[in-house]
């Protein structure tokens, strides 16, 4: 039977950095996700590096720690953060009294909230509507990628023998006189069960917490709530903007390299696989949207997608906006599992933070004195310069750092290597993103890659401009030479399914430009490529 | 004032079929295009219908169905008139509307057609004994180890072998089927001798990407006449051979019969005097332009195309003459769960709505314009996609506006 110390449960942001923080702490530990990793709410969001500012008015002690965080954040994941600033602007139809304590809440959290004036605003951020814009902040909010800190916190954590499954769920757990001993997990692929040995399991499983909870026969207050979110084809902003105002849906837009989003609204759900989205949830958005941006309907949206807060209720709390976005742990030897901790709640901005606070307690329990390091060390070393020059005889000096950051060291330099040797693996799978054949080869021999949606995830294939119309051929087609057996070779299933999960978020904006790349993708796939098989009848 | 017979507007295949044929019946035709229509998207094989025969399942459509509006008379003649024209300027098509030939796709599964350009018919592969599946050094999209996985399936008994030839097309930038089509036309000897090579026997065939040239048949003679295998093309991501070389053999066939073709220059408004047509205002780069004509065919596509184009939700238009447009509404019927559905797109359908004469209706039937037909992709109330008829209805209406 396998066997590890402590077994984090969830392959979000918190559950990520705890593996991360105890690997660095030497304790042995393992992290189980039954899906790809940040599957959750992890990417399923804005991607927002909050300054706190959200939160300076409802909820000082989030305000606080999310100022913190972000400037550790840009130290240690200086290669996933993009620094462009925020801004918050308030409307003619937004209460002024709220901007007056906004400022103060920003002075007593420390934030700094710097005042510019309206033609400031408009040469910042020309598209803010001069009609509705009455006063603007500079704050230091940026963007962060959910996709590429997850995989970073992985690689940090192999370094120091933390270990990782995904695709597999757990499915029961063990114990012995109210005390912890494994659980029974089950490979989502082969279906085949087993067990692994533990002393301590985490339930970091964010949205899906109450449902781990129940395995371990103890009830857990939380609440998924939807967010829906839209991202435009466009740089619409160049910072993140806010409204300043109470907060509410549709109030921040995030520029993420050559795109935008816009988000998000909140609506508490039962399951938090629940993330449909509507054309009535992305014409609200839009219509809030419009009254910052007045021209919001002339970009072309991408796509829209869903994710859910995991939201801690304790008993007899609020839900919704104002339940609070603080987080929770919970020791459940206080409802008779020795062993069983679950942390819930919080927001991807403040991951670090609770991985921090929980380690404590384990290390606590295990008599572990090592002190948290997660603050100070870079989550990777930095892609030397010599090999980036190396790269840049292949491929645009732009793919060149983006692809630097996605794949770290290591890799990149294996990367390179394979472009210099073959010149057919010069050749671009993903002309939108600029993602080269050698990347893609090297990402699907990645002992995480199941699916060419893994593989997306990790190079951003398909993510671009045609939603994946020329790459779902290329990647499948790779994937079945240089994948896991098991999955790959059924390259026709995998481009289908690469293309219907595009197709989820395309549906709900099926109108304008959308059309004519849907169009193009059923005249392709459909009928130039015969993907449905079959003869007719 | 000059009046031509005929003015078409749209240059995919709809628009160049309706301004062959009514060529061929000596009318003065004029076709305005703006953008290059969805020939270089697709495959080159002309669909008619997903049956078995396409003929009897044609038969059987509800009288709404543009099918059923265009006659199965005109569809057997527009059959004819393709398979004329594709014949004359060497690029032969073979088929028939009673049965449908395979095509081996470039993911490796077979496309069923009814007329099929002869470089792809993949009957002849039936009585092969080995396939070899070759693709190009440094050609991209053409996976020729995925292309045998799959198509393994279809041929469980016969044996194949992936190969691999060397035009020197390494070394530069990111080379396409297009462009390693253009690069061969006039100079297939490297090919030919490549394929050579193979030691392919009578009783073999070989699959390659669609690189034999832009023009006709020329390349693939001249590479055939050297190899004692069956070479059979694939269809490709685009841009795509085989349906540029149908575009060019109209355009060549447009140019002989005298047929005027301007292109890059889009239509931004009909010029109309009651129930008639009587011209088109274009917009080119200094001013607008007005053509006049005693009739007007609209073949401006459909979404793709931008023949039709929807900002708002539920509100899709027809930009030229604002013609009604038909839609699906409710948002749970504007598109399918699945992509690759078992049933018809709800937004696929939206169009226009037409009389048996393709003349444009209201909601009540009457006729708007009794000059002006519309055909291709731009008629409503099917999803052509789903239903493979969109080759099929593009070249039956085109025939039936134009001899109209």
């Amino acid at each position: 039977m396998e066997k590890t110390t402590v077994v984090v449960i969830g392959g979000g942001a918190t559950g990520l950095g705890i593996l991360r923080d105890l690997s660095m702490r030497g304790v042995k530990a393992m992290l189980l996700e039954k899906n790809d990793l940040v599957n959750g709410a992890s990417s399923r969001y804005h991607g927002l590096l909050h300054s706190g500012g959200r939160y300076a008015v409802k909820d000082q002690e989030a305000a606080k720690e999310c100022i913190i965080e972000n400037q550790i954040m840009r130290k240690i994941g200086k290669s996933c953060v993009e620094p462009c600033g925020g801004m918050f602007t308030r409307l003619d139809i937004d209460d002024e009294t709220y901007e007056e304590a906004w400022v103060k809440g920003c002075a007593d959290s420390g934030i700094e909230a710097t005042p510019i004036t309206l033609d400031e605003a408009f040469r910042l951020e020309p598209r803010l509507s001069r009609k509705h814009v009455k006063s603007a902040y500079l704050v230091p909010d940026a963007a962060v990628d959910g996709f590429r800190m997850a995989w970073q916190l992985i690689d940090s954590s192999k370094r120091y023998g933390g270990e990782l499954k995904t695709y597999t769920e757990v499915v029961g757990f063990d114990s012995v006189n109210g005390e912890l001993r494994g659980m029974k997990v089950r490979n989502q692929f082969t279906g085949e069960e087993y067990e692994i040995a533990c002393d301590i399991a985490v339930n970091a499983a964010g949205g899906w917490a109450g449902f781990v909870g129940k395995l371990a026969g103890v009830e857990i207050g939380v609440q998924p709530d939807k967010g829906t979110l839209i991202a435009f084809n466009q740089r619409i902003v160049n910072h993140v903007v806010n409204r300043l105002h109470k907060s509410s849906d549709g109030d921040i837009f995030v520029p993420h390299g050559s795109i935008t989003i816009l988000g998000t609204s909140s609506m508490s759900v039962p399951d938090p696989e629940d993330t449909s989205t509507s054309r009535e949830e992305v014409e609200s958005l839009i219509k809030i949207g419009e009254q910052t941006f007045e021209d919001l309907r002339d970009f072309r949206i991408l796509r829209t997608f869903a994710g859910s807060r995991p939201l801690y209720i304790p008993p007899g709390g609020a839900v919704g906006r104002s339940a609070s976005r603080g987080f929770a742990i919970v020791d459940h030897e206080q409802d008779g599992l020795k062993g069983f901790f679950t942390i819930v709640g919080g927001k991807f901005t403040t991951y670090r933070l609770m991985a921090e606070k929980m380690c404590n307690q384990i290390c606590a329990k295990l008599g572990n004195k090592t002190p948290c390091r997660t603050a100070e060390e870079p989550l990777v070393e930095e892609v030397p310069q010599a090999d980036k020059d190396r790269a840049k005889k292949f491929f645009p000096s732009y793919g060149t750092n983006l692809a630097a950051t996605r794949l770290g060291v290591d890799r990149f330099k294996k990367v390179v290597e394979r472009l210099e040797n073959d010149p057919e693996s010069r050749e671009l799978i993903c002309e939108c993103e600029n993602v080269t054949r050698a990347e893609v080869e090297e990402i699907c021999k990645d002992d995480t890659s199941f699916i060419v949606n893994d593989v997306r995830r990790r190079t951003r294939i398909g993510m671009g401009t045609c939603q994946g119309n020329f790459c779902a051929l290329r990647a499948a087609a790779i994937f079945a030479d240089m994948g896991v057996e098991s999955t790959a070779k059924d390259s026709l299933t995998r481009m289908k399914e690469f293309l219907q999960g595009r197709w989820k978020g395309i549906r709900p904006v099926l109108l304008g430009r959308t059309l004519r790349e849907t169009e193009m993708t059923r005249s392709i796939y459909e009928l130039s490529m015969n993907l449905k098989g079959g003869a007719p009848q | 004032m000059k009046t031509t017979d005929l003015i078409v507007i749209g240059g995919g295949l709809a628009g160049f079929m309706a301004a062959a044929v009514a060529a061929s019946r000596k009318q003065k035709v004029t076709v305005l295009t703006y953008g290059s229509g969805s020939l270089p998207l697709a495959s080159g094989a002309i669909d008619i219908f997903n049956a078995k025969s396409p003929e009897i399942a044609i038969k059987n459509l509800p009288a709404h169905h543009p099918y059923k509006k265009i006659g199965s008379k005109n569809i057997d003649a527009a059959a004819k008139f393709l398979l004329d024209i594709t014949a004359q300027a060497n690029l032969p098509y073979v088929g028939k509307l009673s049965a449908l030939l395979p095509i081996v796709t470039a993911v490796g599964t077979l496309k069923y057609s009814a007329l099929v350009p002869e470089s792809m018919d993949a009957s002849k592969l039936v009585d092969k004994k080995k396939i070899f599946v070759a693709s190009i050094k440094g050609l991209k999209d053409f996976y020729s180890p995925m292309i045998v996985d799959n198509l393994k399936k279809y041929f469980p008994n016969k044996s194949f072998e992936v190969a691999k030839l060397d035009l020197n097309l390494l070394g530069g930038r990111d080379i396409t089927c297009m462009d390693a089509a253009q690069l061969l036309t006039d100079n297939e000897q490297p090919l030919a001798n490549e394929l050579k090579a193979l030691n392919a026997t009578a009783d073999d065939a070989i699959i390659i990407p669609p690189i034999f040239g832009v023009m006709g048949n020329f390349s693939r003679s001249a590479v055939q006449m050297q190899i004692k295998a069956e070479i059979i093309e694939t269809t490709c991501l685009p841009p795509s051979p085989p349906g540029i070389r149908l575009q060019r053999a109209f355009i060549k066939y447009l140019q002989n019969s005298g047929v005027r073709v301007f292109e890059n220059t889009k239509v931004i408004r009909g010029v109309t005097d009651g129930q008639k047509v009587t011209g088109v205002v274009v917009e080119n780069a200094v001013r607008e332009k007005v053509f006049h004509a005693r009739k007007v065919i609209l073949a401006s596509g459909g979404f793709y195309s931008g023949g039709i184009t929807m900002r708002d939700f539920d509100n899709p238009i027809e930009p030229i003459f604002n013609l009604p447009v038909f839609f699906t509404t409710g948002a749970e019927n504007w598109s399918n769960q699945q992509l690759f559905s078992d049933k018809p797109q709800g937004f696929s359908m939206t169009g226009i709505i037409t009389n048996d004469n393709l003349n444009p209706v209201d909601k009540n039937g009457s006729v708007l314009f009794e000059n002006l037909h519309v055909v291709g992709a731009n008629l409503g109330g099917c999803d052509k996609i789903f239903e493979r008829s969109a080759g099929g209805i593009a070249i039956s209406s085109a025939y039936k506006a134009a001899t109209i």
